[in-house]
């Protein structure tokens, strides 16, 4: 059986900081494993940047950026972990650009850093248009460079423990279709979102499906404040692709079906630059009451409009956003506006972890998107998460390797294997009656219907109904391709199965979180209720399948909730 | 809504299966916004799910959809089907996976080879103690224009479409590779880096004299880079530290006579041939079209007899048309 001392689950942002602390210390045994190659992963996709005090254009304090995130979690996250996160934040921004990465430069050479949605000071490092992009080759690079070990395209399947500790896990070789047990002192999950589970409307990758959350939940973790998803305001209408802030911010225009400029009912003053939530909330309130647009495919949809911007403005000031739309959707917002919808974006619930990335299960970490820390709260700021990945994936990686020292390998059942293997083999064998892209589209209309952008009891419940049948259906589901050699068919079963399990968990905590707050808005508690659920959910699986929850308080030091108002 | 039926004719192996790779077809309703990738994900969700191809970002940010689209390579999420049906003027596109690298299944090709290449490389910054900080406290820093020599070469998302259409590769197993030698320029040129210059050694332990400035690295970039250029200035660098009278030029020579003899600048000429002049137009390689304008960029070496030949021979072809 493969053995090291640490493995990493995902190769984001989150993976290969903690890949990169673990090499720090010689003579241990480690390995990164993900389902796809590193740079692949969709910390590559963040565009706009990576928060920091750095107070290069402005005074700036690591105070101030855990106030605005405090402020912006609408007072959920624990403020312990938001003081650690923006007390760290400068020193690992210039550790990555002592790794060589390309951040945009101010004239004196310093860090250029820009403003963004609810900072109070211009905070936001980034290079270009592709932040993301480059901080993931650069750690990439770097794990070249100290011969981090890479086991490239395999699928994780299940964590195997002993209820007090990790023993490891098992995967799926999806170049040769083998599954293998992995023994392993720790394990750090780093798996990254699961906005899929709105398939038809999200701006994430294709693998965002929530393997490592589900398998934290089989495996008997809990699972924090999942009812918390992020809607952007804007993706594109057929793919949910992101149309950033940029178009907006430049001037353009949300027009609904009447030709009217709506936002003027919503936000007399800021108008389409509004906060994200509130804009979403806008936009799906034009297209619940009639008054969007809908395509022969039956896509709803309302209008960006940057027309009266002029051909030049555009080609200038949004180069990328005018070729994202021309290659992406065919569309020349030059001639023609843009189609757009909400588009689930960011998951801030997760794996229940502390600060040191700890879960209750001892040698088991989580980091990044996949886990809740909680430094995010009822809601994301822009520029925050690929600081969150950083950070903890860093912490966890050190407290990992000090400690695997004083840990024994656990002994690991043979049989867990088979139990994987069988459970692929019954699905090969399966009796085919349902198709899995019509499930899919079922699970992501009944959560966007019921567990969207707004939610209230009845529908809510609808919803839970719905995935349950879901649930039940999907044991019928049949792989059709029997290839042991990269079968993507069985890969894209087994992540469905991996999103019905989360699905039901974010339904669950929607339904008992009876408030409003930041990205959970119940239309029959419009208000945020500080007395009643200034708390953390933590949902758990019990052994008979049914979930349970439980509330955990949330941890204020210095910021006391106030209202929070823009 | 504008929309047209279509015929997907995908090269398809499977290794366990077939002793050779052979074409299937399928038809398709396609409409105006319709990418490649939602093309190739139909066929697997509705009517083949083996299928088997790779695909994650949706965004032309990952780098793993790159498949051949009638010969060339392409993001299959960044191509828009009735747009490239019109360009081809055709009812048929060919979807093939990426050459250079060994066929794995269906569209999904080895990619280890040439990552391998690349680390080989050294494509990481070893920090320079004289430049960069030694703590935390403290940004190196790196005036707009000093960034501005590399930060182009930073946009790349390994997709290997250049490897798979490049010349070099094709014809010399040492050789780098574009995305590769493209890369250890842009630490050659980052003033935190330790090496340097120096990294112009590796260009040249790596052969990138055998790069033959067909340009088709640069036609093919998903990311508007051209990796040739950073190749052509890293030659100059590496004349810089000394690697002067270096058998280099007369080697590039040899490979170009060695190419006309085998008839492999043909491939060169490949699009002129399945894409008519107008095609070859818009996809001319950048330096052929600076060369038409009279600006010839890379001043290392002169532009050599057969590429002059070769730039006359599009002329009239174009005079032609
Ligand atoms: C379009 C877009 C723009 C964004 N812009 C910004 C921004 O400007 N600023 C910001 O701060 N944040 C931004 N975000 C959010 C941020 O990018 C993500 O939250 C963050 O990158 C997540 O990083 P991660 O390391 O947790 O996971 P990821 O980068 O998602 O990596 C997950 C890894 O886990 C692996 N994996 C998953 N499941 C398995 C399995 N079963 N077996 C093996 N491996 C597995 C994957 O292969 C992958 O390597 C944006 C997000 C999106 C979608
Ligand atoms: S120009 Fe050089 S590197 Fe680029 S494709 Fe041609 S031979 Fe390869
Ligand atoms: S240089 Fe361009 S074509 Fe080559 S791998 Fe990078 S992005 Fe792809
Ligand atoms: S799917 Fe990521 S580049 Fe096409």
């Amino acid at each position: 059986m493969l053995t090291y001392d640490i493995v990493i689950v995902g190769a984001g942002g989150g993976g290969l900081y903690a890949a990169l602390e673990t090499s720090r210390k010689k003579g241990l045994k480690v390995a990164v494993i993900s389902k796809v190659y590193p740079t692949r992963s969709h910390t590559g996709a963040a565009q706009g940047g990576i928060n920091a005090a750095l107070g290069n254009v402005a005074p700036d304090s690591p105070e101030k950026h855990a106030y605005d995130t405090v402020k912006g979690s609408d007072f959920l996250a624990d403020q312990d972990a938001v003081e650690l996160m923006c007390e760290m934040a400068p020193k690992i921004i210039r550790e990555m650009e002592h790794m060589g990465l390309p951040f945009s430069r101010l004239e004196n050479g310093k860090i250029a850093q820009r403003p963004f949605g609810g900072a109070s000071f211009p905070r936001t490092c980034y290079a270009a248009d592709k932040t993301g992009h480059v901080m993931l080759q650069t750690l990439y690079e770097q794990c070249i460079r100290f011969g981090v070990h890479f086991l490239n395209e395999w699928f994780v399947l299940s964590l195997v423990h002993n209820g007090e500790r990790m023993a490891g896990l098992t995967a799926l070789n999806l170049r040769n279709g083998k599954v293998e047990g992995i023994r392993a002192k720790a394990v750090i999950l780093a798996t990254g979102g699961h906005a899929r589970i709105y398939w038809n409307r999200t701006s994430n990758a294709l693998g965002n499906t929530g393997d490592g959350v589900a398998m934290a939940l089989r495996a008997g973790v809990g699972l924090k404040d999942m009812e918390f998803v992020q809607f952007h305001p804007t993706g594109l209408r057929r793919s949910g692709i992101l149309v950033t802030e940029g178009a907006r911010g430049e001037g353009g225009y949300l027009i609904n079906s009447k030709g009217e400029r709506f936002m003027e009912r919503y936000a007399p003053e800021k108008l389409e630059l509004a906060p994200r939530d509130l804009v979403s909330r806008a936009i799906e309130t034009e297209i619940m009451e009639g008054r969007g647009f809908k395509d022969e495919e039956g896509n709803e949809f309302v209008y960006l409009d940057l027309r009266h911007l002029g051909r030049k403005k555009i080609i200038e000031r949004l180069p990328q956003i005018r070729e994202l739309a021309i290659d992406f959707e065919g569309i020349d917002p030059i001639k023609e506006p843009i189609p757009v919808r909400p588009t689930a974006h960011y998951s801030m619930g997760g794996i229940d972890a502390d600060k040191f990335g700890r879960t209750e299960i001892k040698g088991l970490y989580a980091v990044g998107e996949c886990a809740c820390i909680s430094v995010h709260g009822a809601n994301r700021l822009g520029g925050n998460s690929l600081l969150d990945i950083v950070v903890f994936g860093k912490i966890a990686g050190e407290d990992a390797s000090e400690s695997v020292g004083e840990w024994e390998l656990l002994p690991f059942k043979e049989s867990l294997v088979k139990e994987e293997e069988e459970r692929i083999k019954s699905l090969f064998d399966g009796e085919g009656k349902e198709n899995l892209a019509e499930l899919r589209n079922q699970l992501s209309d009944a959560m966007s219907k019921g567990v969207g952008i707004f939610r209230e009891e009845k529908g809510i419940k609808e919803a839970i109904e719905k995935v349950e049948e879901i649930r039940e259906r999907a044991q019928k589901l049949k792989v059709y391709d029997r290839s042991s050699v990269f079968n993507t068919n069985l890969q894209q079963t087994l992540e469905f199965l991996n999103m019905v399990e989360v699905a039901r968990t974010i339904a669950f905590g929607a339904l008992e979180r009876k408030e409003s707050r930041g990205a959970h808005f119940r239309k029959d508690f419009p208000k945020r209720d500080d007395e009643k659920f200034l708390k953390h959910s933590v949902i758990k699986r019990r052994e008979d399948g049914e979930l349970s929850i439980s509330w955990k308080p949330v941890v204020i030091t210095k910021f006391k909730p106030e209202e929070r108002k823009y | 809504m504008e929309k047209r039926e279509a015929t997907f004719r995908i090269k398809r192996f499977n290794p366990l299966k077939d002793t050779k790779p052979y074409y299937q077809e399928f038809k398709l309703t396609v409409f105006k916004g319709m990418t490649l990738l939602e093309v190739l994900q139909q066929i697997k969700d509705k009517i083949d799910p083996t299928l088997a191809f790779r695909a994650f970002c949706r965004s032309a940010i990952c780098g793993s959809c790159s498949v051949k689209v009638n010969g060339f390579p392409k993001l299959a999420c960044k191509t828009q089907v009735i747009t490239e049906l019109e360009k081809f003027k055709t009812d048929t596109l060919t979807i093939e996976p990426l050459d250079n690298m060994e066929v794995i299944r269906d569209l999904i090709v080895d990619w280890d080879g040439a990552l391998k290449k690349m680390e080989e490389l050294k494509p990481y910054l070893i920090p320079d103690p004289k430049v960069v900080p030694q703590t935390l406290e403290e940004e190196c820093k790196v005036l707009p224009q000093e960034l501005k020599k590399y930060d182009k070469f930073t946009d790349c998302i390994l997709c290997t479409s250049c490897f798979s259409a490049c010349t070099a590769v094709n014809i010399d197993e040492k050789y780098g590779g574009p995305f590769q030698l493209a890369r250890l320029y842009r630490f050659a040129v980052d003033k935190r880096d330790a090496l340097k210059g120096e990294r112009a050694k590796i260009g040249y332990a790596y052969n990138m004299w055998n790069c033959v400035r067909c340009e088709k690295c640069a036609d093919v970039c998903p990311k508007h880079i051209a990796p040739v250029d950073g190749i052509m200035k890293l030659r100059g660098i590496s004349i810089e530290v000394g690697l002067k009278d270096n058998p280099g030029a007369r080697h590039v020579e040899a490979f170009y006579k060695s190419l006309l003899e085998s008839g492999t600048l043909n491939e060169v000429l490949l699009p002129l041939r399945t894409k008519g002049i107008k095609g070859i137009i818009e996809n001319l390689p950048v330096g052929i079209k600076m060369l038409l304008k009279g600006k010839a960029h890379s001043p290392i070496l002169k532009p050599i007899k057969e590429h002059k030949s070769l730039v006359k021979l599009i002329k009239v072809a174009m005079e032609v048309e």
